[in-house]
């Protein structure tokens, strides 16, 4: 629409060019401001878990790091909250893929006429406010004693990672070509099996991130623990809570616990960043 | 169930018993989804009409008056309260969040070489798990322990801390969860500029388009619907905001923090009102579900302009 009009020179341009060398200058110095804002909160934690106690609120930058706090944690059962988090994280991701799978797969081959509305329930149990099965679980755990159970916790974490991986598997069977299985067929293979021998390994590293997304929503859930737990499937972000509530104020041995319970979902994370957004959107985006 | 299976199959010519099989692999994961699911969101209404409490345990049954927890709601100032409380704390993250993060993309635009490293890096705050977040703005609140009132006491401008005052206590938290999620709108964004059309942007810089004219003008007609679809997102969540808010504020002082969410919570877990609780959550479900309807409507829409 505009290709007819000419390019006037342009009285402004000295003072444009200036401010284009200068632009770029600007725009570094925000985003390192930017990059600041984010890092330093997460490194005064860390900094501050390897701090001696008696130097716990120093702000020196040369200080002699102590794994005191962490050797501490061992001492007081975190270690067994550690554990249950990474059982019940593991146990609802291996269930999740088990049964999420073959049924993503089946969506992905077969139109169902009914799929945009299955989209939108599993949309609607990402969004769902988790209050909204806390309540029922938690009635329904007293009654048939799975209160306090990893067991009760796995299947709990399964009304998120069911839907997750189904939605996410869905997209990567979408991307292989069905030519292949349909020659296994041809050759008297069954459905099942050139799925598993063909079009799952094709798979692979699709499957690898969504385990990992699985272990991380896990791994980081809060509400769910803190209500269905009590001492014995205490999980470790609830034992950390509890070192602020119930055994005085012991910032080291929080700091401490913080940067482990972190740690495994930040390495996590450099594997999985390209698919974490649509991981964090299962549903809403594309059909 | 059978009627919903009821399939178009592409020109793939599946036989009876392949279709058998099909099925076979889909139904496990669809009888436990609405088991784990649609059965608790049903229960769940079905106890809000009841006046549900461990005490009396025929309660549970009780239907004999089942719009009482409604009307009790309705007529429950700490409700309305913690309504228009979660509206301060929903729309002052929102608006944070897709400012910065539409401001942060900007900038991270057609820098390939340190998009690749900083995105990396701006995904950490949002995946760390919420409890940590929270301790960490637990420590740089409390006065004793952060730095940032040591620093700010140095330079003679002590302040006392920010979460203890119900004046400051909600922009507090409304704070940290916007170091927590402006990265996910950053990502959302950020990806919808990176397949913005070059032509366009070119024409409109050879025309002498300033650069503020050229974001109105010509990018931000591409990626509003990113942007849309990005914010309601953050709506939703900052419904269901509650580490932050359980470990720096528990809701307080007094009420200042106390969020709708949160409120239902204590209801149900802190004083065992079973049935209101329910009934809180109930409304609180429904206006998530009416939102999320929103998103797929929008999300669908910018899907199809692709």
């Amino acid at each position: 629409m505009t290709d007819a009009l000419p390019v006037v020179p342009n009285p402004a341009q000295g003072r444009a060019s200036r401010r284009k060398r200068l632009g770029p200058v600007l725009a570094n110095v925000a985003l390192v401001a930017v990059l600041l804002f984010v890092l330093f909160p997460i490194v005064w934690l860390v900094q501050m878990s390897l701090r001696p106690d008696e130097d716990i609120l120093g702000y020196q930058l040369l200080f002699t790091p102590t794994l005191v706090h962490y050797t501490s944690l061992n001492e007081s059962k975190f270690l067994h909250s550690f554990l249950n988090s990474v059982v019940s994280s593991c146990l609802s991701t291996a269930v999740a893929l088990v049964i999420g799978t073959p049924a993503a797969y089946v969506l992905s081959r077969w139109r169902l006429k009914s799929r945009r509305k299955i989209a939108m329930w599993i949309l609607s149990t990402r969004m769902a406010p988790q209050i909204t099965f806390t309540i029922p679980f938690f009635l329904f755990f007293r009654l048939v004693g799975l209160s306090d159970t990893v067991w009760g916790l796995a299947l709990i974490y399964l009304t998120f990672n069911l839907a997750l991986v189904i939605w996410m598997m869905r997209s990567f069977f979408d991307a292989v070509p069905r030519a292949l299985e349909e020659a296994a067929w041809l050759d008297g293979c069954g459905i099942w099996n050139a799925f598993l021998r063909i079009t799952l390994p094709l798979t692979a590293p699709g499957l690898a991130a969504v385990a990992v997304l699985c272990f991380i929503f896990s791994w980081n859930d809060f509400f769910y623990a803190l209500i269905l737990t009590r001492t014995n499937a205490m999980t470790a972000p609830v034992a950390i809570i509890n070192f602020m509530q119930y055994e005085g104020w012991e910032w080291g041995k929080m700091a401490a616990g913080g940067t482990l319970v972190m740690l495994p979902v930040v390495l996590f994370t450099v594997l999985v960043r390209k698919w974490l957004v649509s991981g964090l959107m299962a549903g809403s985006v594309k059909d | 169930m059978a009627a919903a299976v009821a399939a178009t199959d592409r020109g793939y010519s599946v036989t009876p018993r392949q279709r058998l099989a099909l099925l076979g692999g889909l139904l496990p994961a669809m009888v436990l989804l609405a088991a784990l699911t649609l059965a608790p969101a049903l229960y769940l209404f079905v106890v809000s009409l009841t006046p549900a409490t461990p005490t009396n345990p025929s309660s549970l049954t009780d239907f004999s008056a089942p719009a009482q927890n409604y009307l009790s709601a309705l007529a429950d100032e700490r409700f309305t309260e913690s309504l228009w409380v979660q509206l301060k704390l929903s729309a002052s993250t929102v608006i944070a969040q897709t400012v910065l993060g539409l401001g942060v993309a900007l900038l991270l635009d057609r820098r390939a070489r340190l998009v690749q490293a900083l995105r990396t890096i701006f995904l950490i705050p949002m995946v760390l798990p919420p409890i940590v977040a929270a301790l960490i703005w637990k420590i740089l609140y409390t006065p004793d322990v952060s730095p940032l009132h040591r620093v700010l006491a140095a330079v003679h401008l002590p302040v006392s801390s920010l979460i203890t005052n119900p004046h400051t206590a909600l922009w507090a938290i409304a704070f940290a969860d916007t170091w927590e999620w402006f990265p996910f709108t950053m990502l959302i964004i950020l990806a919808a500029l990176q397949v913005v059309p070059r032509e366009p942007v070119e024409a409109a810089k050879v025309d002498g388009a300033r650069p503020l004219q050229l974001f109105w003008y010509v990018v931000l007609p591409f990626i509003r619907p990113a942007i849309v679809v990005a914010a309601l997102f953050r709506l939703i969540d900052s419904i269901k905001a509650f580490p932050l808010i359980y470990v720096l504020t528990s809701g307080g002082p007094g009420t200042a923090t106390q969020v709708t969410n949160y409120y239902a919570f204590t209801q149900a877990f802190n004083y065992a009102y079973w049935g209101y609780a329910s009934a809180i959550a109930v409304m609180l479900t429904a206006g998530v579900f009416a939102l999320s309807w929103l998103v797929s409507a929008v999300g669908t829409r910018s899907s199809a302009h692709d």
